[in-house]
């Protein structure tokens, strides 16, 4: 008896998985965040990142500074500020494996280096970089602190270790119009987001080359600016246009499309970075709104 | 052994003939038909026809009799008896029109609207053509024959006829319906090694150059039918300010890649833009400054490579398709003046708006501060959401919606009801 319990509740369990894994995502509204910890309001914030712990950063590009926070007990806390005059106008971030801070700034186009506590390390250099000079667009840090760029002028992207030396490079397909970001799964493979072709491209882990993965996306996408993935491998591709986050399979499928435009919180406006936590924690750099949002993922 | 093919083949063709008229026969005695039923009866009647046929040039159906070959003598479900759609009834004989391989074809003929050329009976003129020469293409082709008209220089071969550059069908080899590609096309008559050809590019190997890139192919006011706004060093023939030297191993190479390059003049400009918080990102890319702009010449001031909707919607199609679709238009965007609002280089505005308040753009056109209006300004507070303040696009979409006046919301109650929920029904 108990041995055909046992069968069936693995068959369910793979079946539930299954149908978990291709099912489409949904949210649950957690909170958005006006302000920082001394009642000052964020200004057009173009970027956000979520750590594991619940340790969150906003770029509150407006106001010209970081702001950290912590999702705790089904709420956000915190707000500090962190200002740095090296860093002025700060965009996308990223977090290494120690918690410092890596942002991109939009006017520099080069990648500020912060400890967690907020103090400046200094901008990652780059060394033995193959010309041009890169163009930074967007970047990523891996799981073992490797520094990935989207180089638009060598229409490229570059891999370096931890210190900016230069490891490899993976050219852009040659039909890619204009590519606004990459991404990393956690298996380690790349991916990159064309805007003009509303097309996600991949690259295995190590791989030399970038191929197609999803469709050309334009029936589901505006103008599609960023993307990430969850552990799952579920894809989100932020449609900065169409103000709405668009999901796809690990496949490149498309499974659905969350959000829209609008004012009121559950709403987007002009969105810029999001980031989705291993906790299932997803954040959302509501640019134009001038807020960060945030959600539960649930499947 | 020539010879007998050549009697061989003219006995199979009288044969045909021969068989197929006795089936004409046949039909004729099955049917009981009237002598020239086919088509010399319905001449009893349509006498205009008897007259439309006495032109020189006479579709084949027609001089053969066959008024069935394309019309039905009893009923139809087309227009005047035709045996099938009237857009689809020429490519019953006419099938190969558009080759299978076409990279370019001709739009109505792509249609199915050959009579907006031909006579589907008679003509004064050859291939049944309703006018002579350039006068039908420029029937349709309006715009270029109000610039022909008003051109200095002319390119000879338009005067000559438009089709000797262009099919009038469709085209296996181009775009445009250009009988070969470009500079192939050109280079059948403007021969590269002839030494004023040389001289002329100053030496520079653009044998296999774009012509166009530079050239108006139909006619400019600028001398060797450069495009009417040529860049400086272009005109003061000073190649090597941006190019190696003619003589060197890469004569065609820039001598930078990208902005750089255009900096080395236009510093302030370049200098202005970087210094600003936003750079449009695509002059940071490969192709830097020449994403919109040509580096020789262009028809447009600027030298911008079309008209800004062209050049802005080649990267923002769905900001253009949102204008397309909107029930209200917006003029800047209508009129292709997208700079009327924003500044295609750098802005420190998000948008790339040249003001940094939404409502001092809008307010350039719209004198909202005359009139009653919302409330809007820094002190008024969005209802919906504490960081916002009152402004233009609180409520409308620039750009246009698929509603009236920009809105993004289906009525004007959908709308006021956002913020002043207590009026909801």
């Amino acid at each position: 008896m108990s041995r055909i319990f046992m069968k069936y509740a693995v068959l369910g369990f793979v079946l539930l998985a299954a149908t978990g894994a291709a099912g489409a995502e949904r949210l649950k509204q957690v909170t958005a965040v006006y302000l920082d910890d001394k009642g000052g309001a964020l200004a057009a914030p173009e970027g956000i990142v979520c750590d594991a712990k619940g340790g969150i950063v906003v770029a509150d590009t407006g106001n010209g500074r970081l702001l950290k926070y912590s999702f705790k007990d089904a709420g956000i806390s915190g707000g500090s500020e962190v200002k740095a005059p090296q860093l002025t106008v700060p965009t996308r971030l990223q977090l290494d494996s120690k918690g410092d801070i890596y942002a991109l700034d939009g006017k520099l186009r080069r990648i500020a280096h912060l400890k967690g506590d907020g103090s400046f390390v200094g901008y990652l250099d780059l060394h033995g970089v193959p010309a041009p000079d890169p163009q930074i667009r967007s970047f990523r840090v891996g799981a073992n602190d490797q520094v990935y760029l989207l180089d638009i002028l060598g229409r490229r992207v570059l891999e370096l270790d931890p210190s900016g030396n230069f490891q490899r490079q993976l050219p852009f397909p040659a039909e890619a119009g204009f590519c606004s970001d990459l991404a990393l799964t956690r298996g380690g493979d790349l991916l990159l987001l064309d805007s003009l072709a509303s097309v996600v491209y991949a690259a295995s882990k190590g791989g030399i080359e970038f191929k197609p993965l999803s469709k050309d996306l334009k029936e589901y996408v505006s103008f599609a600016t960023y993307l990430t993935t969850d552990s799952r491998g579920t894809i989100f591709v932020m449609d900065q246009n169409g103000s709405s986050l668009v999901t796809l399979g690990p496949d490149g499928t498309y499974t659905g499309r969350l959000l829209a435009l609008g004012w009121k919180e559950g709403q987007l406006y002009y969105p810029a970075q999001i980031c989705v936590s291993d906790g299932g924690l997803l954040g959302i750099a509501d640019r134009n709104n001038s807020r960060a949002q945030f959600f539960e993922l649930i499947k | 052994m020539k010879q007998h093919t050549e009697i061989l083949i003219m006995i199979l063709l009288a044969l045909l003939y021969v068989a197929s008229a006795a089936a004409q026969d046949n039909a004729l005695l099955m049917f009981k038909l009237k002598p020239g039923a086919t088509g010399k009866v319905c001449m009893d009647c349509h006498v205009n026809i008897q007259e439309t046929v006495k032109k020189p040039f006479v579709h084949t159906p027609v001089k053969s009799g066959d008024c069935t070959g394309c019309h039905n003598p009893h009923t139809s479900s087309h227009g005047k008896l035709l045996a099938a759609d009237s857009k689809q009834i020429c490519a019953q004989c006419h099938a190969t029109v558009i080759p299978a391989d076409a990279r370019s074809s001709h739009k109505p003929v792509a249609e199915g609207n050959c009579m907006k050329c031909h006579s589907p009976h008679a003509s004064e003129n050859r291939f049944n053509m309703l006018r002579a020469g350039n006068a039908l293409c420029l029937d349709c082709h309006k715009a270029m024959g109000d610039t022909l008209a008003k051109v200095k220089h002319k390119h000879s071969p338009v005067t000559t006829g438009c089709l000797t550059c262009h099919l009038p069908h469709a085209s296996s080899k181009a775009g445009f319906l250009l009988k070969d590609e470009v500079p192939a096309l050109c280079t059948g008559c403007h021969k590269v090694d002839k030494p004023i050809f040389i001289k002329q590019h100053m030496n520079y190997p653009v044998a296999k150059a774009r012509c166009t890139a530079c050239h108006d192919p139909h006619g400019s006011d600028m001398p060797s039918l450069l495009y009417n706004n040529v860049h400086k060093p272009v005109a003061s023939k000073m190649c090597s300010q941006c190019h190696n030297d003619a003589t060197s191993s890469s004569p065609l190479k820039t001598k930078r890649s990208g902005s750089e390059l255009c900096k080395e003049c236009h510093s302030d400009m370049v200098n202005s833009t970087f210094a600003k918080n936003k750079v449009h990102w695509p002059l940071l890319g490969k192709q830097g400054c020449l994403t919109c702009h040509n580096p020789h010449a262009a028809k447009e001031k600027g030298l911008l490579k079309a008209d800004l909707i062209t050049v802005c919607g080649s990267c923002h199609k769905d900001t253009i398709q949102r204008q397309e679709k909107s029930l209200t238009k917006h003029d800047p965007i209508q009129n292709g003046n997208c700079m009327a609002c924003h500044d295609p280089h750098a802005s420190n505005s998000q948008f790339l708006t040249n003001k940094p308040s939404i409502i001092d753009v809008c307010g350039k056109c719209h004198d909202w501060q005359k009139h009653s209006t919302h409330p809007i300004g820094d002190k008024i507070k969005d209802k919906r959401n504490k960081n916002l303040t009152m402004q233009c696009l609180s409520c409308h979409r620039a750009h246009g919606t698929e509603y009236k006046h920009f809105i993004p919301f289906p009525t004007t109650s959908d709308l006021c009801t956002q913020c002043h929920d207590q009026y909801k029904r």
